[in-house]
């Protein structure tokens, strides 16, 4: 009797063991995070960015061309779960072990202009800097490109599975449709939609323009016409069927209906969002010049257009195109591409998210997480 | 003499200290990792931000908690309601399990425990995920369903309440199976014999002497199950829609999205504090002091 008791307490102690370890790791993990990083050899630089931003032989030609040692990392995955991993750090001035990141417009916008934790790119080193593409040299954000570099931009729309919803070309079309449906949990890009369906002008978006839309998208959730909010993993849903249609990035849709050509991606009649992804060298970094000698590679056109063969996101700069072509094979297909290569009419299409003041985008934020069920 | 006498009253000097410095190790532990961690949370639940990105100051802001109790009461009314209905179901299924293991597995005893324990070594995040391929549209589940009619052409499975308290369900079962069947396995096979002696029937010598002497384990496997499902929010996130959200969620979200620590904080000692009174509530109610 004794000996069994004392097995089950060992037994439950365990489990109790087991549950608080399963519960404390995550946090363990966030803190031991970002302690080391790459970087500390003197000539090298610890680069931070989205998942299949790059390919693995791209590092190796910056390497070769340039004698600069990278330590690349994918450990961005949402915009505002990476901001809020460098803010303990970057908020007292401490160093996040990086010396570069690639965030989203309105994340960059918070980063050089509220928070202020983005330092100048090296501007002798910055020679490509003119390459970079007319419509996105000069955001509300940073309008000389001080602080930033475009690494990829791309477009939000709706896709659809035609086999299950038929065509679609507007978002009421999209609400209507039968099936399950998602939207993006990316607010700009599901609001954006949803106010330029109603008229409005995006680039200054105020509370007030948005409002009719945040109202649209909550009785879409009451009434079930929407199923829920999704980041990337509306991908693996549209491919297998169990989604009819989506609020969806246009380049992962482009990598799926190569496969399925059932899926397809439309911009709504009214307009699409169009949004980049910036790289930056946080404050606490030593070596701006050698991240500089990083972005400043890729704005070379010839790799550039390597880099778009690989991503399939449209390429910021200038002339990567004609290089795309020059490359043959699948990667000259790309060139034809509208949603890798768009032209002057795909482009009309779309527009950037303006920049929000911190007050609008707090009750943006607040109501957008009541709707998902969260706020 | 005197010198006998000098060592005894230090070795009675030292033991007073004994059961001390047995003890440092554990108190600096709970000390280091529990009460002070927790009084940072409590700092900062009570704690407001001069701007949305700035650092939090202490300032005693019971705002926070007023907030926690009033825009979030769904969620909190959602997650102790998903939590208990999980905590039934895997009672419900764990409890035949543990007791054909304890009273009639033989020698397969070990191989149906192992089978029990195997399927929880795939990574809790996948074992998730894979319940959006079952229960999917697409899916055998539904397609079942709806052929025997249960479901209609337009209904589904995925994102909806059902899903996220099954995906606790699942989740959690093995917290369950293995307390119950520690308690039911060191029950004297004697005390049934002396039963059946007595003219007692099987269903009631189960309910006069196998029920009582288990509810130990049923208590440790339901608390298992029910206070890491209440505060889950993996499920709710993948399995779950707009509608199904659970305080884990809420938390995520105040914590990742909007910045705002405090309030994030204050959840968690709401949370922490109807956990406590539900567990007190409860060991009172099933009497367990041989359980700790």
């Amino acid at each position: 009797m004794a000996r069994s008791n004392l097995s089950r307490r060992q037994f439950i102690t365990r489990s109790g063991l087991v549950v608080g370890g399963v519960a404390l790791a995550p946090s363990v993990l966030a803190a031991c995070g970002d302690s080391g990083g790459g970087g500390g050899d003197a000539n090298g630089i610890s680069i931070s960015n989205w998942t299949s931003y790059i390919g693995k032989a791209s590092i190796k030609d910056f390497e070769r061309a340039t004698g600069i040692k990278v330590t690349y990392t994918e450990d961005i995955n949402d915009n505002n779960e990476y901001f809020a991993k460098i803010q303990p750090n970057l908020q007292q001035g401490k160093s996040i072990g990086r010396d570069g990141f690639v965030l989203t417009d309105w994340m960059a916008n918070r980063i050089i202009n509220e928070v202020e934790w983005a330092q100048p790119l090296a501007a002798a080193k910055a020679t490509n800097k003119g390459n970079i593409r007319a419509a996105l040299a000069a955001p509300g954000f940073d309008p000389t490109r001080t602080y930033s570099l475009p690494w990829a931009s791309g477009t939000a729309g709706i896709a659809y599975n035609s086999e299950q919803t038929g065509e679609i070309r507007t978002m009421e079309e999209f609400f209507r449709a039968g099936g399950t449906k998602t939207v993006l949990s990316e607010m700009r890009d599901t609001i954006g939609l949803l106010m330029r369906a109603d008229g409005k002008d995006i680039t200054k978006p105020t509370y007030a323009d948005a409002e009719p839309s945040f109202d649209r998208l909550q009785r879409a959730v009451e009434d079930g016409e929407i199923a829920g909010f999704n980041g990337n993993e509306y991908v693996s849903d549209l491919a297998s069927g169990n989604l009819a249609a989506a609020i969806a990035w246009s380049g992962d849709v482009a990598q799926i209906a190569r496969d399925n050509p059932k899926i397809k991606f439309v911009i709504p009649e009214s307009g699409g969002t169009l949004w980049s992804d910036n790289f930056m060298i946080p404050v606490t970094s030593e070596k701006p010049g050698l991240a500089t000698e990083w972005i400043n590679y890729w704005y070379d056109p010839v790799n550039a257009a390597r880099l778009t063969a690989f991503i399939q996101y449209i390429s910021p700069v200038e002339g990567a195109a004609d290089e795309l072509a020059k490359l043959g094979g699948d990667a000259a297909k790309l060139v034809d591409d509208p949603l890798v290569n768009p032209d002057a009419a795909a482009l009309a299409q779309v527009s950037i998210f303006g920049p929000l003041s911190a007050v609008e985008e707090q009750r943006f934020d607040e109501r957008f997480a009541k709707i998902q069920g969260a706020g | 003499m005197s010198a006998s006498v000098e060592r005894d009253a230090q070795g009675r000097r030292r033991a007073r200290w004994t059961p001390w410095l047995l003890l440092a190790p554990g108190f600096l532990w709970l000390f280091w990792f529990f009460y002070l961690p927790l009084s940072a949370l409590l700092r900062m639940s009570l704690s407001t931000k001069p701007s949305r990105f700035a650092v939090p100051e202490f300032s005693w802001a019971w705002s926070n908690y007023e907030q926690a109790f009033s825009d979030y009461g769904s969620q909190f009314t959602r997650s102790f309601t998903y939590a208990l209905a999980a905590t039934s179901i895997a009672l419900l299924i764990a409890y035949p399990v543990a007791y054909v293991i304890a009273f009639r597995g033989g020698r397969y005893r070990n191989v149906l425990l192992g089978l029990v324990v195997v399927p929880f070594f795939t990574n809790f995040l996948i074992r998730t995920l894979a319940w959006k391929t079952i229960l999917g549209d697409q899916g055998a589940v539904v397609s079942l369903l709806r052929t025997v009619g249960l479901l209609d052409a337009n209904e589904a499975l995925l994102r909806t309440p059902i899903a996220v308290i099954g995906g606790l369900t699942y989740n959690f079962l093995p917290f369950m199976v293995l307390p119950i069947y520690v308690s039911l396995e060191k029950i004297d096979p004697k005390l049934l014999d002396a039963a059946r002696d007595l003219y007692s029937n099987t269903w009631r010598g189960f309910r006069k002497v196998v029920l009582p002497l288990s509810l130990p384990g049923v208590f440790a496997g339901s608390l298992l199950v029910f206070i890491p499902a209440a505060g889950d929010f993996v499920n709710a996130y993948y399995l779950g829609n707009a509608k199904t959200t659970m305080i884990g969620n809420v938390v995520q979200d105040q914590f990742l999205v909007q910045n705002n620590y405090p309030v994030a904080a204050a959840l968690s000692f709401v949370f922490i504090a109807i956990v406590m009174v539900i567990v007190a509530v409860y060991s009172r109610l099933l009497g367990t002091e041989d359980l700790t």
